[in-house]
Order: C-alpha cells, then structure tokens, then sequence
C-alpha cells in the first residue's frame, strides 16, 4: 500500500510535470472550469487560426483555480489568463498575483459586475456572469402573485402549515444566504468609505437593523413557518417534493427545481418592515495573471475576442447565468429566470472581497447556528460573532 | 561469465537512462535558479551511480528506493514545514521580495487625459520596425528606435524610407507581444507604450528601486517606502501591497502561545483530541476483534459472504459515507431520529447538543473504521497456532480463558503496533471531523473559531484558513508543528509500551 501509495505520488508529479505549461511570450495560456472549456477552446482555436498565435486552454476545476494560481505564477508556469469568481480579488490582488485589466469600452458591462471586479479603484476582469439569489415559490402551492413582504409569506405559511407544509426553506445555517435579514433593516457587513474601501473593524452585523432581521429569522423558525437546520441538499428535497412552497437561493439551484418538475417562479427576497433586504452579488469574469508575459495581446484578446455578443451567447449556452455583458442581456434576459436574476441582483451589495471576510463565515455561521439549534438568541449571538470577527482580525493586522 | 556481462549491461543501461532524466532536471533547475534543489539532485545521483559502480555499494542498493521516497515524502515536507513556521508565508507575502520589487518596477500608470495616440507600422526584410504615430492633437509622430520625432505635415511616403512597408492589423495582433516591448520617451516624465491592437498611451513609470539604499521610491508622490515585516511601508505606516515573504523567526510561535485568543481554547481541544483518538481506536477494535471471532468460528456457514459485506463501509470513500449520514443525523429529517421518534416518541439533537456531536461523530468513524480492525484481527487469529486451543481445551479452560488468556495476548503481539498507527491516524483524522460537524456546534460566547467537536488539525485548520487576514500559512505550520511534537511523543511512548508486550510470546 504504501509503496502504491508512492508511485502514485510519483506518477502525480511526473504527470504535472509534463503537462505543466507556462506562460510564454506571442502565446497565450487561459486556465477555465470544465463548464467554459469547450467554449474557450473554440474561441481559441478561431484566434490562433485568425492571427497564428498558439491558445492553449487548461481545464481545471473552478475552486482549484485561485489555489493553483497562488502555487504557480510565482514559479514563472502559471497561465495568462484565468476564470474566475470576484470574492477571490481580495486575496489574489494582495498576494501580488493579478494585473489591471484596461478594459476597451466600460459601457458594454453591467456596472455592478464591473463594480465587484474592482479593487481600490482598479478593475481587474471582464466579467461574464453574475448571480444574486432570490425567493423561489412554487406555483400549484401559492399561485402565480410571490408575497412582497415576509408578513405577506407568514400569513401563507399559517395556512400552510395546517397541511403539514413548510412556507420556506433555506440553507442552513449560511451567512450568504441569510444576509437579506441582516441588510434588510440597515445591517452591513464592513463599512465603506466614500472610494469604496471597507474598513475590516467596523463590522455592522450586529447593528439595530441587523438583530431585528435576525429576530425575524429566528421567529420563522419558532412558528414552523421555515424548516430548521436544512442543509443544501434537504432544503432543495423539500421544496422539490413540494413540502415548501418558498425556497431562498441562487440562479445554480434552476437546474434542479426543473428537473424535478416543480411550476415555479423566482422574485426576490420578501420585504421586512418595507424595506427590502439586499442579497450579495456576486460575478465572474476573465482575469489577467500578474505574471504574464503577454500583458497587451492579452488584453486585446480579452477585450476584441471575449467582450462579444457571440462569445458570451456561447458561454451563457454552456452554463446558463445571468450574463454581465449587456449586447447580450437583451436575448439572454428573456428567459424569465434570468431576467428575475438579474432583477434581484439590481438591490444587491457586491459580497466584500477582503482577505478579513475568511474570518467573518466562520463567526457568522456559528451565531446563526446557535440560533438555529435555540442555544442563544439572536442579539447575544450576533454580538458575540461580532467581538469574535473584529478580535480575530485585529489579532492578524 | 556471457550471463554476468548481460546483467551488467542491463544495469549499465539504467543507469545511463537515469542519469539522462537527471541532467534534463538539473538543466531546468539551473534555467529556474534553484541551485539548492540542484545540488541536492546532483550528489543524489553521484550517490546512486556510486552503489551500482562500486561492488561495495552492493547492500545498499536494496534500501536506496526507500531512502529516495523517505527523503522526498517524510524528510523535505518536515524541513519544509519548519521552514514555513518561521516565515511570514500567507496572505499578501506569498511573493519573494525579487519578485515584489520587479512588480513594482513594471508598474506604470496610464494618464487618462493624454488620450490614444493611433499607430501604423512599418516592417522591412530585416524585421526593422518604424511607427507612426497620429497623437490626439492630429500631429505626426515618427517612432524609430526608441526615439520620436515630429513629422507633421510631411507625407507618408517621404517620411517612411523605401523597403518599408505597412504591417495588417492581424500582424499587429500576432505581434503585440514583441510590439509592445518596443516603448518611447516622450518628454521625459512620460513613455509612449502599446495600450491595444490600435493604439499607444502615455505613461508614467510609477517606482523605482534603489537597490543601495534598499527603498522603493514613487516616483509620482515622492513617497519614499522602505521594507518593513514584509511589506514597503511609507513614514506615514501606509503599507504597499503585494507584501513579500520573509524569515520571521520565533513570532509565529510567540502568536500562539502569547496570545489567549488561541490559547484560550486548545486544552479543551487537546483534551477531546485524545478522548476521540482514544475511542475511536477502542470501539472501531472492539468491534473489528467481535465480528472476526464470529467470522473465525469455522461452524458459521456463509462467512465469505459475510465478511464481502462487512468489509463495504470500508470500501465506499469516507467521503460519500461522511455526507450520507450527516443526513441520517439529521434532527428534523433524519432516519436515525424518525425511528426513534417512531419507537421511543423521542429526538436526539445529533449535531446540535455537544454531547451527542461527539457520540455521533464516535459512531461515524465507528462504521467507518470497524472493517480495517477486522481485517486485521482476522489475520492475526489466522495465524495463532490451533495446538494452543487444544492445550487450553485440555487444561479444561472456558471459553472466556481461552479468548481471555490465549487469544487476546497472541493477538496483541501483532496487531497492538497497528492500534498505536490507528491511535496517531485518528489523532489527525481531520476528514471525519471536517465532514460531519466542521467543528462545530459552536460554543455560545466564544472569542474564538474553536467548536466543541473541533480536534488539533481542524482547528489548525480554522487557524491557518479562516484568520482575519486571508489564509495564514506561517501560523499553521507552527501548529503543525506542535501537534507533529505531540502525536511524535504519545507515538514513541506507546511503541516503547507495546514493545514490552512482545515478551507475551515468552512467557506463554
């Protein structure tokens, strides 16, 4: 086993060392997800045949992609360009390992999508997608008119739940899902000052606004209106099975509320109070490696062959997203579901990028499970978190 | 003596390819400058040609494999991870300070107002290339060798010298990597640099390093920065990201232990690190030894089929396992607590109550870890000599004696070792933890990440990956650190412990 385990290990390297390819001059090298390969590869094969300048595309899975890069640009093997979502800025920019991206022409970008992409002032990709979640209903259970307010969703849940139903489901406990309740009512995570920079000790979690959302998603709980401790995968079961009729979540859970058959719609989170809560966007995008040695055809590649209608149709044909290329907005938002995406995204924050927010999950997620469980009340919980993130944060400065 | 020249030229040839794999490395690790690596690879290879040339080196050709993967797998991630620990590695200093300051010094800032000034090429034979350049202004700007001269008003064909001519927009494209190391002057302060397939810019170079003095200064402000725990820093504290990575000696060490934010919790963790090491190896050999005395019995008839099918826990990945029974767990949804709702009118708070976190955890790795055990204890009681039975049985020994002082001793002799790898595996056993509870629940009021399931690793865990700055790779390798000192300790004891035991075989 261990001698197995050995040449396995071997194998790896030798393997990693022969394809391991590098960012060379007059060529270009894109890392992208299985989801945007076969499209890249085209787009790549068309450049190199246009201009004769070698495209080689590597897929590698999305996640891997940050870590990878952080491995390997600085070893001089990593690629000019890589996919990527906008919450890794933070720690890619500090780590030294991105460039400025000059984009061509600004106004063809949702600017909120451009705005995620942005880092002290800097823009740094051309963004492709966004997604921002939202309130799923199901149709055969509350009829075509989603409630506007949560008091709306309470008084269909009371009746709900005399049929032994669920009103709504969400993932928990998970601080992303959740933030609505928390911005609702003028919660924010990190302050902001007018450039745009948030200051990591100022931390608005636990804010009047905040606790009283959060005193709202403890009292869904307690009157059986929304089921406790769901996971991912338990909160999509329900509201599949048609056990609950609400379901918060993002644009990635289209695929399998479809597939199940479910007649459904998708609008954004309820109001609290008349105030709407503001989810977190989020974007990707195309995004220049600080080691590149092919920085202007680069961007000429990004800016002439990736910012255009037929490129972005193909990779919203691959992987349906809301797209953050307004020339294509047009066809793709006539799809009913992209077009309430892209809707809920308009009243969204961009989800803060700072290396800090690695701190904020865990604290976060463990006030709401603490509330979740009824181990400790909203207030006391949040508050906790609250000291916890700002003590973890200062102890790392 | 035909037979001898075979097997020698056989070795002959080996070597010979091994020695072409290992100066096509050390080529590329002279080309990247690794000279440490490289040194180290060459006296590899002298060492390895030396056994097989010299007759003398002949014993020692069967334990240089060995050697080879016990350097490259044990030795340099040990070295490795000490060296870490005494680093700033994280976050923002992921960078050498070479490579920060050739960042810094390709930095150049586009002057927004200047606007584009539109290009057209000219190539001759010799790849000699002149530009012209039309500036927002409408002049003329011929671009030849670094320099720029003003040509407005003259013609194309009279500034342009014969043998020139004009480069497609789909050679510009093909060559813009080459194009844009061509840069120019342009008053001074600023550099006309390739900014698109169509266009030049203005530039200003933004730093520039003093390498005598050691300090970066902005060339735009005048800020004079100078490097400072990893980062150029201003006089003001304004510290200049990307930072870089240098040797911090002992400060990750001081972190922990001077700090009570970490300290705080790791007793508690400590403690239930080893009460989970502890059970897990005591209920996974209770039951493995159980069910391979029930497999032994030769009266049992299906017992292949049985042991098939007990050893499947161990054969679907730990991962699937893991997240199917986070779903059994499950509170509200589960089967374990819909059965027991359904038989006892009762629900377990699985994941929720610190308790029963733990106990669930405990039967996880239970299910898990039970069919190793029992592979184990199978083999062994294969090979515990049946004579010895017959003398017990003659002696007039109940069954208990038999198992109590025949079996369980000889079955120590070997599989006591094997119970002291378990003990560390689960020590570390960082999967199991990660994937049911993630450490949690959480304990209300806590300063720190540290949940009730948390273990040394997925706390390290927590520390090196969910810190307030990013990820914190210093810092978790000097907890690595420790724990390596921990497990190597309770490790050597118990071998030292069981090494006692082997005298059982004596005395029996």
């Amino acid at each position: 086993m261990k001698r197995l385990s050995g040449l396995v290990v071997v194998l790896t390297v030798l393997l990693a060392a022969s394809s391991a390819l590098a960012s060379v001059p007059g060529e270009l090298l894109i890392w992208v997800d299985s989801e945007r390969f076969p499209v890249m590869q085209e787009v790549g094969a068309q450049f190199e045949e246009e201009y004769g300048i070698p495209v080689r595309v590597q897929e590698m899975p999305f996640g891997d992609i940050r870590d990878n890069l952080g491995v390997v640009a600085p070893t001089g093997e990593g690629p000019d360009i890589i996919i990527g979502a906008h919450d890794w800025l933070g720690q890619l920019v500090t780590d030294g390992l991105l460039m400025e991206i000059d984009i061509a022409d600004e106004s063809l970008f949702l600017e909120s999508a451009l705005d995620a992409f942005t880092w002290e002032g800097k823009r740094y990709a051309i963004p492709y997608a966004i997604e921002a979640i939202g309130l799923f209903y199901n149709k055969a259970l509350v009829g075509e008119t989603p409630p506007d307010s949560f008091e709306e969703l309470i008084t269909i849940g009371e009746k709900l739940k005399e049929q032994g139903k669920y009103a709504l489901v969400m993932p928990q406990p998970d601080p992303y899902h959740t933030y609505p309740f928390f911005s609702a009512l003028g919660g924010y995570v990190f302050a902001e000052d007018e450039d745009g920079v948030l200051d990591p000790l100022n931390v608005g979690l636990a804010n009047e606004g905040a606790v009283k959302g959060f005193k709202l998603f403890e009292r869904l709980l307690d009157e059986g209106i929304m089921a406790r401790a769901t996971a991912y995968d338990t909160m999509m079961s329900l509201f599949q099975n048609g056990d609950a009729a609400f379901m918060i979540t993002g644009p990635w859970a289209f695929g399998d509320v479809r597939s199940a058959g479910v007649d459904y719609g998708f609008t954004r989170v309820p109001s609290i109070e008349g105030q709407y809560g503001r989810p977190f966007v989020g974007a990707q995008g195309f995004m220049l490696s600080a080691f590149t040695e092919n920085e202007v055809l680069a961007n000429i590649f990004l800016n002439e062959f990736i910012a255009t209608k037929d490129t972005m149709l193909a990779i919203y044909e691959q992987d349906p997203r809301p797209t953050a290329f307004l020339p294509a907005a047009e066809i793709i938002n006539e799809d009913p579901d992209m077009r309430g995406v892209t809707e809920a995204a308009e009243y969204g924050v961009p989800m803060p990028a700072i290396p800090a927010m690695n701190a904020v999950w865990t604290a976060w997620s463990d006030a709401l499970e603490l509330v979740i469980n009824g181990q400790s009340t909203p207030e006391e919980a949040i508050k906790d978190a609250v000291e916890q993130i700002v003590a973890t944060i200062k102890e790392s400065m | 003596m035909r037979g001898l020249s075979v097997k020698r030229l056989f070795y002959g040839l080996g070597l010979a390819i091994l020695n072409v794999a290992v100066i096509w490395c050390a080529i590329y690790l002279w080309g990247v400058q690794s000279y440490g690596l490289l040194a180290l690879l060459l006296l590899g290879a002298l060492a390895l040609n030396a056994l097989f040339i010299f007759p003398g080196g002949y014993p020692y050709r069967y334990l240089a494999p060995a050697a080879v993967f016990m350097i490259l797998l044990v030795i340099y991630p040990i070295v490795y991870t000490v060296y870490v620990a005494l680093t700033n590695y994280g976050t923002g200093n992921i960078l050498t300070k070479e490579q920060v300051i050739q960042q810094f010094e390709n930095r150049y800032v586009l002057d927004p107002d200047a606007g584009n000034y539109t290009f057209r090429v000219y190539e001759n034979a010799h790849s000699d290339r002149i530009f012209l350049f039309t500036a927002p202004d409408g002049r003329l700007l011929l671009g030849r060798s670094g320099e720029l001269e003003d040509v407005t008003g003259r013609d194309e064909a009279d500034v342009i010298p014969p043998g020139y001519s004009e480069l497609e927009r789909r050679d510009v494209i093909r060559l813009s990597t080459e194009l844009s190391a061509l840069t120019f002057e342009y008053e001074e302060e600023y550099q006309l640099r390739m900014r698109s397939a169509s266009a030049f810019a203005l530039y200003i170079k933004q730093y520039s390093y003093d390498a005598g003095r050691d300090e970066l200064v902005d060339l735009i402000s005048g800020v004079v920065y100078k490097p400072v725990n990893g980062a150029f820093e201003a006089p003001d504290g304004t510290r200049l990201t990307p930072g870089f990575r240098i040797v911090v000696g002992l400060r990750n060490f001081q972190r922990l232990f001077g700090n009570p934010q970490i300290t705080g919790p790791f007793v508690r963790v400590f403690l239930w690190t080893i009460t989970w090491a502890l059970l897990s190896v005591g209920t996974t050999f209770a039951v493995g030894l159980f069910l391979a005395l029930l497999l032994n019995d030769p009266h049992l008839r299906f017992r292949r089929l049985y042991r098939s099918l007990l050893i499947l826990p161990y054969a679907v990945p730990a991962f699937i396992s893991a997240l199917i029974w986070q779903g059994l767990y499950h509170t509200e949804f589960g089967v374990i607590n819909r059965a027991l709702e359904f038989l006892f009118d009762t629900r377990v708070p699985w994941l929720q109550d610190p308790f029963y976190a733990k106990v669930a955890l405990v039967i996880l790795n239970l299910w898990l870890g039970f069919p190793y055990m029992m592979i184990v204890c199978l083999g062994a009681l294969q090979s515990i000599n049946s004579e010895m039975y017959e003398a017990a049985l003659v002696d007039g020994a109940t069954t208990w004696q038999q198992f109590r002082y025949v079996t369980l001793p000889l079955l120590m002799v070997s599989v006591a070792p094997l119970l002291v790898s378990s003990f560390s595996f689960n020590f570390n056993n960082f999967s199991v933890i990660y994937l049911l509870t993630r450490g949690r629940p959480p304990i209300p009021g806590a300063q720190t990440p540290a949940g009730h399931t948390d273990i040394l690793i997925s706390y390290t865990y927590r520390l090196a990956f969910e810190s307030g700055r990013g990820v914190d790779y210093g810092l978790a390798s000097a907890v690595t650190l420790i724990i390596f000192l921990i497990t190597g300790t309770i490790t050597f004891i118990n071998f030292r412990f069981t090494g006692a035991l082997e005298d059982v075989r004596e005395n029996v």
